[in-house]
This record gives C-alpha cells, sequence and structure tokens, in this order.
C-alpha cells in the first residue's frame, strides 16, 4: 500500500483497504473513507465520504494566539469539548522531519504528545485523537450535529415497530428531550444512562432497523443502477438508429443519382419512387419505435416482459396438474412395514443419546432402519450365488438392479 | 492387448470429443457426440496424474453415485472409459444452470415457472434420499437444465450415503450459503434434512432472484440465518446449544414473519418454504412430504418444463450452433463454457477460510487453488 504517496499528494486513503481481498461483493457495510489527515478522524462527513473543512481568514488559535494571517497554514482542530486548538499541517510536519528543525508550533502537539492532558480552556481531560476537523463555522452546530448523528445510529425506531401515532410521537419527543439536554449540557449522566438503558433493551431492534435500512439502500442502489444501464442502452441504440438511417439516406442518394446518370428513365418517376421508399422506410420504423421503447422505465418494461410471458404461457403447451412422484422406480415398499421402533443393538447408544447431540444434528435412525428393510427385501430376489443347480442365467430382475452384482 | 483393454477401448470408441467447454478443479470438461446417434454429450475427463493418491475423492463419489442413479431428475452418467493414464466420464449435455437463468434479469419468473423447478428438483431430491444418497452440494449452479427444460441434479462429488448408526459424517460440506444451522454448528451426526435446507434457500433465491442467506464467512453465516429467521429458542430446535461449535450469540433477534421479505408469494409458497427452513433437522419436511404438499397440487399448475424460461444468449449460441454445425468457434466464451461444466466450482473456493474448510472433503485439491479463478 503507498500511504505515502497518498500522504504526500494529500489523497483520500481508504480505510481497511487492506483487507479489501477479502471483501465480499454483498458486504454491506460501506467503506470508511476520510481525508489525508486520517490521524485526526471525525468530523462531518458528506455523502462521497470527505470531511469538508471550515476555512475563514480570520480562523485564530484560542490557545497560542497564531493566526492564518502569519500563519497561512494554520490548521484547527476542534476538541470533544468543542474548542478549537491548531494543528501542523502535513507539509509543515514534513518540512520538519527533512531539515531536522523543531520548534514548538504546534498547540495539539505540544500539550496532548505525551498522553491525556487538560484542555487549556475548560480543563476538561482530553487526548490527542479526540481532535477532529471543524465542518460549521458554529461550533454549536458542530456540536448538535455529531450529537445527533450519535443519536440517529441508536434511535431508529420507525412507526411501524409502534401500536399508534400516538406513541410513536412520544418516543420521537423523547429523542428530542435527549438531544437537547446533550447539547446544552442539562443532566448530562442521567441521560447517558438513559440513552444506555435504551441501548440494552432494544438492540435487536435497532439491528434489525439498521438491517433494513441498509438493505433499502441496496435496493435503491441496484434500481439506480439498472435505470442508469438501460438509459445507456437506449441512448446507444439510438444512436445507432439514426447512424443507420444517415447510411442508408445516403445509399438511396447515390443510387438515385447513378440511376439519373445511367438509366433513360423520366428523371420525375425515378425522384418520386425514390422519395416513396424513404416514405415508406421512416414509417416503417416509426412503427417499430413504437412498439419497442416508447420512453417507458423498468416498472413498464418488466410489466411488457411478463405479459410477453403470460400470453407465451397461454398459447403453447397447457400446463399440467401436478403429479408428486413420476418414476417408476420400485422400492420393495409394500414388502414391508417400519415399525416405530427395533431392538437394535447397533444404534442402542444412539437412540439413548443423553446429551442429545444427535437429535439436534438430525441423525434419523429410522432412516437406517428403513435402509437395511428395503436392501434386505432387494435381497430377496438376488440368486444365492452357490447351491443353485440351475443352469439358467440370472433373472432379469437382477439385471435391472444388476450394479448389485458389481458393488 | 488383454480383454479389459479391448473392452475399454471399445468404449471409447463410441464416444467423439469435439471442444473443450470448461476446467473445473479437478476436471476438464469436453463437448462430445456419440457416434452412433449423434447425440450431444458432455466429457468430463478427470485428471488422475497430479493427484499422487490415485484418484481425486470426488470423482470417486461422482462414478459411484452417478452409476447407481437413474432418474429424469438427474443428470445421467452415459459411460465411464479410461484414457491413457485418465478417466473420462460421459455424462448428458446439459446446456445451462439455474444460476445463470436467475441471473439473467432479462427473464421474467412466473409463479408457476419457480414451482415447476421446485417439483423438479424435488423430485430429483427425492430419488437420491429413497436410495439413500445425501446430495450434500445443492445449490442453483448445481442444478442443470436440458434443452427440453428438465431440471436435473447435478455434481455428486460431496454426495455419500446414509450413515450407519454413530457413524460420524464431516460437516465441512455443502456451499455457505446453502448449509444448514446444523452443519455450521458442526454436527457430525445428521441425516437428508441438510439438502432440503439448501432447497429452501433456492427456493428463496428463486422468488428473490437473489441469495437468500449470504453471509460473508462461516461464522457470520449463522448470524445471517438468525437475523432473517429469528434466533432460535430451546423448544424450537431442543439440543442446539449442545452443538459442537454453538456459542451464545450477543444479540438474540426477533422472528420477523417471511411475508415480510416474500411480499408477492402466495400463502402455500410461504409454508412451503417455512417447513424447508424449519430449525430443527427433524422437523424439517422430507421431500417426500414436500412433493405432496399443497402448494404444488395450487393454481397455477407447474410450467411445463418446455415453456420455462431460458437464457437468451444461451438460445442465440445454440441456434448459431445449429445453424453452421461444422464450424464450431474455438474462442466462443459464451455461456456455452460455463454451461457444460458440471463439475465446476464457481461458488465454491472463493474465500481462503472456505478452502480450508473444504480442504477436509476435498483433500486432494490443493494443487489447482491457485488457479482456479
Amino acid at each position: 500500500m503507498s500511504s505515502y504517496g497518498g500522504w504526500l499528494r494529500g489523497k483520500t486513503v481508504k480505510k481497511g483497504a487492506a483487507s479489501s481481498s477479502s471483501v465480499n461483493t454483498r458486504s454491506s457495510t460501506p467503506h470508511v473513507q476520510s481525508t489525508s489527515t486520517t490521524i485526526y478522524g471525525g468530523g462531518i462527513k458528506d455523502p462521497s465520504g470527505r470531511v469538508t473543512e471550515y476555512f475563514s481568514m480570520e480562523d485564530q488559535c484560542p490557545v497560542c494566539k497564531s493566526d492564518r494571517y502569519l500563519n497561512p497554514k494554520l490548521r484547527l482542530l476542534v476538541s470533544t469539548c468543542y474548542h478549537k486548538m491548531h494543528v501542523l499541517s502535513i507539509l509543515l510536519i514534513l518540512m520538519r522531519v527533512l531539515t531536522g528543525v523543531f520548534r514548538c508550533e504546534s498547540c495539539i502537539d505540544r500539550l496532548f504528545t505525551l498522553g491525556p492532558a487538560p484542555c487549556p480552556i475548560c480543563s476538561k481531560v482530553l487526548r490527542k485523537l479526540a481532535f477532529s476537523p471543524q465542518t460549521f463555522e458554529d461550533l454549536e452546530v458542530e456540536k448538535e450535529v455529531a450529537i445527533r448523528r450519535r443519536l440517529a445510529k441508536e434511535f431508529n425506531k420507525r412507526l411501524e415497530d409502534f401500536d399508534d401515532l400516538r406513541d410513536y410521537n412520544d418516543y420521537l419527543q423523547e429523542v428530542e428531550d435527549i438531544a437537547f439536554n446533550l447539547i446544552n449540557n442539562i443532566d448530562v449522566p442521567q441521560t447517558e444512562a438513559k440513552i444506555q438503558a435504551y441501548k440494552a433493551a432494544n438492540a435487536a431492534l435497532t439491528a434489525a432497523n439498521i438491517q433494513r435500512e441498509e438493505a433499502y439502500a441496496l435496493a435503491l442502489k441496484e434500481q439506480e443502477d439498472f435505470d442508469r444501464r438501460e438509459r445507456e442502452a437506449r441512448a446507444a441504440q439510438l444512436v445507432q438508429e439514426q447512424e443507420q438511417e444517415r447510411l442508408e439516406r445516403e445509399r438511396e442518394q447515390n443510387e438515385l443519382i447513378s440511376k439519373l446518370e445511367t438509366s433513360g428513365k423520366d428523371a420525375k418517376k425515378l425522384v418520386a419512387k425514390a422519395r416513396l421508399s424513404q416514405q415508406k422506410r421512416q414509417s416503417a420504423r416509426a412503427s417499430e419505435k413504437s412498439v419497442l421503447s416508447g420512453g417507458m422505465g423498468f416498472g413498464a418494461d418488466y410489466a411488457k416482459l411478463l405479459k410477453a410471458r403470460t400470453n407465451k404461457a397461454k398459447t403453447s403447451v397447457p400446463d399440467e396438474p401436478h403429479v408428486p412422484l413420476q418414476d417408476d422406480w420400485y422400492g420393495y415398499e409394500d414388502l414391508y412395514v417400519l415399525r416405530p421402533s427395533y431392538d437394535d443393538i447397533f444404534s442402542e447408544a444412539v437412540r439413548k443419546d443423553r446429551e442429545g447431540i444427535m437429535r439436534a444434528g438430525g441423525y434419523m435412525v429410522e432412516e437406517a432402519w428403513n435402509r437395511a428393510l428395503r436392501s434386505a427385501m432387494a435381497g430377496l430376489e438376488l440368486e444365492p450365488l452357490v447351491g443353485l443347480q440351475t443352469e439358467e442365467p440370472p433373472l432379469s430382475a437382477v439385471d435391472a438392479g444388476g450394479d448389485v452384482i458389481m458393488a | 492387448m488383454d480383454a479389459v483393454e479391448r473392452e475399454n477401448a471399445d468404449r471409447q470408441k463410441r464416444w467423439a470429443k469435439e471442444q473443450k467447454v470448461g476446467e473445473g478443479t479437478y476436471a476438464v470438461v469436453y463437448r462430445g457426440r456419440e457416434v452412433a446417434t449423434n447425440r450431444k454429450i458432455a466429457i468430463k475427463k478427470i485428471k488422475v496424474g497430479q493427484f499422487k493418491d490415485g484418484l481425486d475423492m470426488s470423482a470417486i463419489r461422482e462414478v459411484k453415485y452417478l452409476r447407481e442413479l437413474k432418474h429424469q431428475n438427474v443428470i445421467e452418467l452415459l459411460d465411464v472409459f479410461s484414457s491413457k493414464t485418465n478417466l473420462n466420464l460421459v455424462l448428458e449435455f446439459l446446456d445451462s444452470d439455474l444460476e445463470m437463468i436467475i441471473k439473467d434479469r432479462s427473464l421474467v419468473f412466473l409463479p408457476a415457472d419457480i414451482k415447476s423447478w421446485m417439483a423438479m428438483t424435488f423430485r430429483g431430491l427425492e430419488f437420491c434420499h429413497r436410495n439413500h444418497i445425501l446430495h450434500r452440494d445443492l445449490k442453483p449452479n448445481n442444478l442443470l437444465t436440458a434443452a427440453d427444460g428438465q431440471l436435473k441434479l447435478a455434481d455428486f462429488g460431496l454426495a455419500r450415503d446414509f450413515a450407519d448408526p454413530g457413524h460420524k459424517m464431516t460437516c465441512q460440506v455443502i456451499t455457505r450459503w446453502y448449509r444448514p444451522p446444523e452443519l455450521l454448528l458442526n454436527a457430525r451426526y445428521y441425516g437428508s434434512a441438510v439438502d432440503i435446507w439448501s432447497v429452501g434457500c433456492i427456493f428463496a433465491e428463486l422468488m428473490l432472484r437473489i441469495p437468500y442467506l449470504a453471509g460473508d464467512s462461516d461464522i457470520n453465516q449463522l448470524d445471517t440465518i438468525f437475523r432473517a429467521l429469528g434466533t432460535p429458542t430451546e423448544q424450537e430446535w431442543p439440543g442446539h446449544t449442545k452443538l459442537p461449535n454453538w456459542h451464545q450469540p450477543s444479540t438474540t433477534y426477533p422472528k420477523t414473519p417471511l411475508r415480510d421479505l416474500f411480499t408477492a408469494a402466495s400463502a402455500d409458497a410461504l409454508n412451503l418454504l417455512g417447513k424447508c427452513l424449519v430449525y430443527e433437522p427433524r422437523k424439517r419436511i422430507s421431500a417426500l412430504e414436500a412433493l405432496k404438499h399443497p402448494y404444488f397440487f395450487a393454481i397455477p399448475f407447474p410450467s411445463h418444463p418446455s415453456k420455462l424460461p431460458k437464457c437468451a444468449a444461451q438460445v442465440a449460441v445454440r441456434a448459431a450452433e445449429d445453424a453452421e454445425q461444422a464450424n464450431i468457434d474455438q474462442n466462443s466464451t459464451g455461456p456455452g463454457v460455463r454451461a457444460a461444466e458440471p463439475g465446476s466450482r464457481k461458488r465454491k473456493l472463493n474465500s481462503p477460510e472456505e478452502f480450508r474448510a473444504r480442504s477436509i472433503a476435498r483433500r486432494l485439491d490443493f494443487a489447482k487453488q491457485a488457479n482456479s479463478p
């Protein structure tokens, strides 16, 4: 993996790309993509997985007061207590490594390299990894988005999960209350406890809902892909048709000219004839087109296919009612009756099966008894190998099961 | 030349090899013709040379069971002969499999079509079970369809006969997505119910047009099953917690009705599907009972085999072939290559874990593993 190259060029690095070899195509979890600043993860990602960072000329590190005017490469990150601090940009880190100059330029590096330390502003204990890029100008918004994002993951019940609208609204109200408390730092420990309790109580439902959403997203994507492919195919077809049309017209033009040159017929008649054939062709194409496509979407197309199929099904060979077995393989069923149990020393341990392992696995001793009985019945038809005086060849019944002898 | 060699040479002369159509892990498949009748056949040449210990296990299994089974819904083994050091199986020629048909989006399945395929699958399976043989590798890819639409069970490379009481069987059989929970829990004593689960998965796949229980690893497979069908309770499946590989799952999934996913299926169809996917193997429906299930007798009647959907590409290839019999395109990479390949391992060895798991059943497969796609 060329993570270095990615770093230098500021390209996106796929997390978990190393394990992509074993990724199944059906794997439903999307890859987490982040910018080159993977060391500081988090931040609010847009649909393409990139983090857009907030950036303004008035940026200033609240800790050391260095600002963008003096340090254009200033990069501010936000801590979990929503206080900003500045970090060295990748370029500066690289310069520092290359030149061997170590200056204390980054507040985050300076304060948190040696492990967790209190925030210089609010003195909450922080770690270096707890910093994430800023997306919104207003840090309150940043916080609210992060909290709502977190809550949405746990509180994903739908209207279908409730008995009536009233319950659902109560639930939504409660979620709002929790969000409000967290955003405004009211009763945080109690609220967290509430979330934990909810999480424990609804784990299965939450998982099921996540599953459902993923399935829906997948279906949507497939549908989109299908639509896109169809559109492309239709466009390609259209281009092809136009091309064909052009070629044909050219050909006819040439034909007409050569005819006018060579044959001694009336020029007017020839031109009229050519025009007529052209018109005929065009109308034929138009009707063909209206049958074939006519701007149908997936649903209409499918319905059409279905209709065609149903019609075909009606016209050709009639369907016959179901007959469970259609072969005449004789299984000697009429010669024996399987009893519920046998005095069988070979299966005694199996039948006792104190641990119940045999039962859970689905082994059925009846199948073995059935087989033994059937084999015995089949054996009745075999002639003994010795002790029989007749000169006749073996009976035809033996021939049908000739493999018995060979085995 | 002794009598055996003469006999072998005679046999060999009856079949003409024409064109290579595919290569499996342990066999090369050729298309050919019966010299006397000009009937199309497939010749599966087992590579003997590379296995020190002799023949590949699956080849032995295949010959052993196919020689015994003659049924309209089981692939027919027409002949076996040897050439130089190779063993050749002559099989009937079948040009497409159910996986291709399911994946072909231009095909529309009527409920009657699904019913017809299911009936044929159950009929083939019932015949195997009636003859005390477990197939142990049922999946759409191994259900081949003949030109007349008949569906046939193929690839008996993992088949075995019912075990005697107290004899262990390997649990590393059946392709993952179609493997029943008792095998995922490493049960060593099991019965015909394992095949029924696979058929249930195929039934669901026919309705959904996408694999139903697609886990991405052996561990994840069990989780996928539980998520779809609910975590089993002791009442639903007595004794399952005693099976060797059982671990108490961290989350218990609720039971969701099948109706939620299979919105368009008839009540009978869902009833049969539910009975195929019962956790307790002994309670799972048997092939014979399934064939007598009301689903098959209800309207619509199962489609006549000749009317079942076929792959468009397949039809085109066949038409072109019939048009110019003599001129066979050597570079053709159409579905024909995939088709007449009863021994192909398409969904089998696609991950390292799976290979490790399977290597028990297919001990001699190492040689080709690196090359297999």
